[in-house]
């Protein structure tokens, strides 16, 4: 499953340029589906039109997890602004996340 | 091959399988975050880096088997079977939606579905199905009918979409089957349930008939009117036949029964389209009225004609009422005296309204009480004894029934013996039997007397009723008055004819125009045939026309004469003198209508002055002659 996202409508601190990020996931299972949730949050508070996310269903594409180096999900992999910052389990721990990103709280 | 390749049975679940998999894992993963998150629980798999290929761990495993099972369970709510075809469009599998191996057919693994026993699909049907296949896209809901195990139709709807195999080629189709048999029934019922409701919700009771006249289909409205009421066409259910019911009509209802049923039979047969007839019917709560509407119905195997019956109780019973007041009305104008009315009106009444008797009160000044006048009552000896004692009676008013009525000017009703707390048994007389009464007021201008009745039908009475009443207390109530003013005036009239008759020989009258109009006693001038003259155009009648035109002045001039005389000459030489008096005569708009006065025969009195003129007359000449002019008579000396 390939998803691409832009949010809209950020309440906290913003990112100053657009987020690339791609998040790694496993179909539903239940890591995943708690980690796409923390993320839509985080980007729903800190990142208005300010990022392109894409999902990735490691059980549908394989090959792109091994290339991109992805060892488990969920995963996040912020490629841009450099540098590439990886954060790893269900992103419930916000302040990791957003050190990933580059957003000072 | 399935991505996910557990390393370990997913169906089991003990703690040591776990450890061990978590240790062959931590094997694989290096990093320190990646193996801390391991240990928090916040991974769900790890990439193998030689296969790029998913393992899951065992929660995941767990997690997804879960999913997958209740979204079977949620698929099974939605569709009964699940197929799937191969590419030459062969069954390569069916099961049933909630695990249940049978298919719809027996045997149907390895044909396609055109092969099966569908009997709704016509060549050129399956030429269109097989083409979709051919252009490998989806299809929705392909309804097929089909017979089934019980021999029964089966409908069923198909959906499917083409499968593709990793290098996009095609393999076959996979879809669902849904047993819509329940729907298409429904859906078939769906316009007689509309029709149906409609029925029910009207209030006129109505059926449907077979040939034979039984009841194939009734409303709710009819149902109740089964149920509540008694009498001709009442307590057929559907099933019932209903000529039976009204060819056994006995009794009373004998002829409704056999009228009502030779019509339905009429327009079932075909020789009358429609066929209406009122009759009555007896319920919990008295007599009602109904019209019968029986409607031939054409181009239907089975029904044959709907009836209808519409209450038309208090169209009736108004109708009723208003032809009491008009018979009232008759009887009052055709009555001679007030009791004759009086009784004709009670019988009216009671006849109309199905009581066994009725009296009427009058209030007699003189004694202060309402006293019995009349009475009308059925041919019954208790009814008769009934009346016959309340002859003596009176009702002082605010006693009874009736001097309740007379005092308060409002009508009574009693339904049953149990109501009315103090009223007279006289009034009800339980040796009558008698279940209610029903009193109200005689009124002109105020309660002038009561009529009170007897019955075992007295109902509440309705608006319509108490108008009835209220109108026929107040025709009655005027005509006794004007009865008993014209009594008066009877009374009147005759001391005045008898004084007449004592000073006059005859009494008369003229019209404007001074002809005589009316003539009573011997005859005016002694001539009978005088209708129509006046007096001066009289036969026999000798005036002088001075005497005459002195008359018609004063006539001319509206005055009252008296004493006017004139001389009649009879064929046979004979005089006769009279003397008439009149006075003008007018209207209540103070408009001339002509006179009226008495006439006196003064022949003997007039003989008499003649003859006393002419003894007198003698007299004087004799005296003459004895003593002629110059001389005068010697006086005789007297000793």
């Amino acid at each position: 499953m390939v998803r691409k996202k832009k949010d809209r409508g950020a309440s906290g601190p913003v990112a100053a340029t657009a987020v690339v990020m791609v998040l790694y996931i496993t179909d539903s299972g239940p890591n995943s589906v708690q980690a796409v949730a923390n993320l839509e949050a985080i980007c729903r508070e800190h990142l208005r039109d300010n990022f392109r996310l894409e999902i990735i269903d490691v059980l549908q594409y394989p090959l792109r997890a091994l290339a991109d180096g992805i060892v488990v999900t969920p995963s996040l992999a912020k490629l841009f602004p450099l540098p590439i910052a990886t954060v790893v389990g269900n992103l419930s721990d916000k302040s990791d996340v957003l050190r990933a990103l580059g957003i000072v709280e | 091959m399935d991505p996910a390749v557990p390393l370990t049975n997913p169906s089991l679940f003990g703690t040591d399988v776990d450890r061990g998999f978590k240790k062959a894992i931590l094997h694989l993963v290096k990093g320190g975050p990646e193996r801390r998150a391991i240990e928090a629980g916040q991974i769900d798999a790890i990439i193998d880096p030689e296969s790029g290929n998913a393992i899951l761990l065992p929660a995941t495993q767990r997690a997804l088997i879960e999913r997958k099972a209740g979204f079977r369970s949620l698929i099974g709510l939605a569709f009964d079977w699940y197929w799937e075809l191969d590419g030459h469009y062969r069954f390569v599998s069916h099961r049933g939606a909630t695990g249940d191996a049978d298919a719809f057919e027996e045997g149907m693994i390895g044909k396609a579905l055109w092969e099966l026993s569908i009997d709704n699909m016509s060549e050129a049907d399956w030429r269109t199905h097989r083409q979709q296949l051919e252009w490998r896209v989806i299809f929705r809901d392909l309804e097929v009918r089909r017979v089934d195990r019980a021999g029964g139709e089966q409908y069923l709807s198909i959906s499917g979409e083409p499968i593709f195999d990793d290098r996009n080629e095609f393999k076959g189709y996979r879809g669902i089957t849904r047993d819509i048999t329940e729907r298409r029934r429904a859906a078939a019922q769906e316009p007689y349930r509309f029709d149906r409701a409609i029925l029910d919700a009207l209030e006129t009771p109505i059926a449907v008939l077979g040939q034979a006249g039984a009841v194939l289909s009734a409303n709710q409205a009819w149902d109740r009117f089964a149920a509540t009421h008694s009498g001709v066409g009442a307590g057929v259910a559907a099933g019932s036949n209903y000529l039976a019911v009204c060819d056994e009509a006995c009794g009373t209802e004998q002829v409704d029964g056999r009228a009502i049923a030779a019509g339905i039979r009429q327009v079932i047969g075909g020789e009358r389209a429609i066929f209406r007839y009122d009759y009555a019917c007896d319920s919990p709560g008295g007599r009602s009225w109904f019209a019968l509407t029986v409607t031939g119905i054409a181009g239907n195997e089975k029904a044959c004609a709907v009836v209808s019956c519409e209450d038309i109780t208090e169209r009736k019973s108004g109708e009723l009422l208003l032809g009491l007041e008009f018979t009232v009305a008759r009887c009052l104008a055709d009555a001679g005296a007030a009791t004759a009315a009086l009784k004709s009106v009670i019988r009216a009444i009671c006849e109309t309204q199905g009581w066994n008797c009725g009296r009427y009160f009058c209030m007699d000044q003189s004694a202060g009480a309402l006293r019995f006048i009349e009475s009308w009552g059925v041919p019954s000896a208790v009814i008769e004894q009934f009346l016959e004692k309340s002859r003596g009676m009176l009702f002082r008013p605010g006693a009874g029934l009736a001097g309740r009525v007379y005092q308060t000017g409002q009508p009574l009703w009693i339904l049953d013996n149990a109501r009315g707390a103090g009223v007279s048994l006289t009034a009800l007389a339980p040796e009558t039997g008698e279940e209610g009464a029903c009193v109200f007021p005689v009124t002109a201008d105020k309660v002038i007397g009561v009529l009170a009745f007897s019955g075992s039908g007295i109902r509440d009475p309705d608006h319509r009723m108490l108008q009835a009443m209220q109108s026929i207390g107040n025709q009655l109530g005027r005509f006794l008055q004007r009865q008993q003013a014209a009594d008066v005036l009877r009374r009147s009239e005759m001391r005045f004819r008898v004084l007449t008759n004592l000073t006059s020989d005859w009494y008369w009258e003229q019209d404007r125009d001074f002809r005589l109009t009316q003539v009573v006693g011997c005859g005016a001038f002694g001539i009978t045939d005088t209708l129509g003259l006046t007096h001066w155009d009289l036969p026999h009648v000798v005036l002088a026309d001075a005497g005459w035109a002195e008359h018609k002045s004063q006539l001319a001039a509206r005055w009252s004469f008296c004493d006017f005389e004139v001389a009649t000459v009879h064929p046979d030489g004979e005089h006769a003198y009279y003397s008439i008096s009149g006075e003008p005569v007018y209207d209540e708009a103070g408009t001339f209508t002509g006179y009226c006065g008495t006439g006196v025969d003064i022949t003997e009195r007039k003989r008499a002055e003649i003859g006393l003129r002419e003894s007198e007359a003698r007299m004087r000449a004799s005296l003459a002659r004895a003593h002629p002019v110059g001389r005068r008579p010697s006086r005789q000396k007297t000793s």
